[in-house]
């Protein structure tokens, strides 16, 4: 995109302006990440300072079979969000598309609900589901597929279906998201492209399938690049949906740094898994932006 | 799909999704209006009999409870305002000059927010712990500046850029400096994305649980976000009631300043995205 050039600025050193900017960022993030690094090869605590220099603590947590479970964890976590917030969110934009050109009442409203969900602290969407999904006979869900004559589901005390309650309580809060990218794609597109389909007779589907997915491509890559990213990146909801529990069974990568540091007080660990999420979001990072580069 | 027909499916389609995202609205609204003995009655009593304002006024009435509110709302705003004084500058200087690796600085800045807050949450912890900055709300505050200020920077250089340069120009020729005319003619006329960018930093800054709960260790000092975390933690079944009007109590302030303003900071995002 290129602006419009007026006359070259009285001073086109960016420097000053960049100032207060940049030395935030350096002081709470490029130097918080070296000092990362430098101890995730220590052995430090959270309450001694690191006195040796090794990869003890790298090789430690190679052993360590939680790990391993952790991973699993997150990777099918993500995964599953990732095409379950975009579909929800394409769905939801298609529609909402489609129900304002044809003048329809109510799409405003229906976008402000889930709006309104997508602003709901991490830590209340984790409680409020907790609630919802509570076990007992008159628990909100169970209650309500009782008279359907279905269920009980034990929602939050099976493992598997423990981590599908996370997945609905994040669906429910992040789709948000997802229909904001692509309403503005959507809305990017030249609505000609859709007059001529229109003539050519072609059925929803096909226009579908020959239009608005192509040319949605670039927004598609980037949110399942950003989805990722949050859904690596945030644990509230999950801290107070079920804690990581029960076992392991919804302990992501993110819950399990914060519990290595706060709860075990192993810093040095806790900082190679920081290392790790750091390095799986800067690799997407790229990702993204290598892809927003070509399109361009 | 055209016509009637379409028509119908279209609403068919909203209505079932309206269920899935109005039901834990709805349902805590519900729960929170009931009396200790009809939570028992579950999805029977989806409005009660005896409908009670007790719960929230056990809440509300509780002296810590405002002082986690007004917490929340302190540090939300000091730290949705400071990351939009550092984007200002910032986001000026790549809307209106021209310098090498302009492109490369805006995308090293994105790319900086997708760090997540834990990562550095981990050293900074132990450096504020031995420098006595623990327990203040200024490192909570300094913390939110630096994590909303990316974001921030990118919504208004695209606000920015929608101001015409001509009118800075005009003050130019007559002689003010680039920070006058920032501060004279480029704020006021971009007040909707200033207005937008802080919204969305203050309310993202509501919802954060990390930074307040690792840095700050008095209970007094914490905000709605972590005190209600500790809340559940403190509660029985029993009092559902209590934790879902505590919950609500939590939602509503982030949830009405972003309805109320949606429109806004919908099309600044819809604007900031179409950018990228």
């Amino acid at each position: 995109m290129t602006t419009a050039r007026g006359p070259a600025p009285a001073d086109g050193r960016p420097w000053p302006w960049l100032v207060p900017a940049v030395l935030f960022l350096a002081a709470f993030y490029a130097v918080p990440v070296v000092d990362v690094v430098r101890l995730a090869f220590s052995d430090a605590t959270l309450i001694r300072a690191p006195e040796r220099w090794s990869t003890d603590a790298l090789r430690a947590l190679m052993r360590d079979p939680a790990l391993r479970e952790v991973l699993v964890t997150t990777v099918v976590f993500t995964a599953v969000n990732v095409v379950a917030l975009q579909a929800m969110g394409l769905l939801i934009t298609l529609t909402l598309v489609r129900g304002e050109a044809r003048g329809l009442r109510g799409m405003t409203a229906f976008r402000t609900l889930v709006l309104a969900a997508w602003v709901v602290p991490g830590i209340a969407n984790g409680l409020i589901w907790q609630i919802l999904f509570d076990e007992a006979p008159y628990g909100t869900l169970n209650s309500l597929l009782g008279f359907a004559g279905l269920g009980p589901v034990a929602w939050l005390s099976d493992p598997d279906m423990a981590l599908a309650s996370a997945v609905i309580a994040n669906l429910w809060q992040g789709t948000a998201f997802s229909m904001i990218v692509f309403y503005a794609a959507r809305r990017g597109i030249d609505p000609t492209l859709y007059e001529v389909a229109a003539i050519d007779g072609a059925s929803p589907w096909r226009t579908f399938r020959s239009v608005t997915l192509p040319l949605l491509r670039t927004a598609i890559a980037v949110n399942t690049v950003l989805v990722a990213v949050q859904t690596l990146n945030t644990f509230d909801a999950i801290l107070a949906l079920t804690g990581g529990g029960p076992g392991r069974a919804t302990e992501v990568l993110s819950l399990f740094t914060f519990n290595t540091v706060f709860y075990n007080l192993d810093l040095a660990g806790g900082s190679v898994l920081a290392l790790i999420l750091f390095l799986l979001a800067m690799v997407m990072a790229t990702l993204v932006f290598g892809w927003l580069g070509r399109e361009r | 799909m055209s016509g009637r027909f379409g028509d119908i499916a279209t609403y068919a389609i909203l209505s079932l999704l309206a269920v899935f995202f109005a039901t834990p609205f709805v349902w805590m609204l519900s729960l929170a209006l009931r009396t200790p003995s009809e939570i028992y009655l579950g999805a029977a009593r989806l409005i009660p009999d005896a409908p009670t304002l007790g719960n929230f006024a056990r809440i509300l009435s509780d002296a810590a409870f405002l002082t986690y509110l007004w917490n929340g709302l302190k540090l939300s705003a000091l730290g949705g305002g400071l990351a939009v004084a550092l984007a200002i500058p910032a986001a000026y200087a790549f809307s209106r000059l021209d310098f090498r690796r302009k492109e490369a600085a805006l995308i090293a800045i994105l790319a900086v927010q997708m760090i997540s807050p834990l990562v550095i949450l981990v050293p900074l912890y132990r450096w504020m712990g031995s420098l006595g900055l623990l327990n203040l709300d200024a490192s909570v505050i300094a913390l939110y500046g630096a994590l909303g200020m990316p974001l921030a920077v990118w919504l208004l250089k695209v606000a920015f850029d929608a101001i015409p340069r001509e009118i800075e120009e005009a003050a130019i020729v007559d002689g003010a400096s680039r920070w006058q005319v920032l501060m004279r003619i480029t704020l006021p006329l971009a007040r909707p994305g200033l207005a937008s960018a802080f919204v969305l930093a203050m309310v993202t800054n509501w919802s954060q649980f990390l930074v307040p709960f690792i840095l700050l260790e008095r209970d007094r000092d914490w905000p709605i976000s972590v005190a209600i975390f500790n809340f559940a933690g403190s509660v029985s079944a029993s009092t559902t009631q209590l934790l879902a009007a505590a919950c609500l109590v939590a939602v509503v302030p982030a949830v009405a300043v972003f309805v109320f303003l949606q429109r806004m900071i919908v099309s600044a995002l819809i604007a900031g995205a179409l950018k990228g």
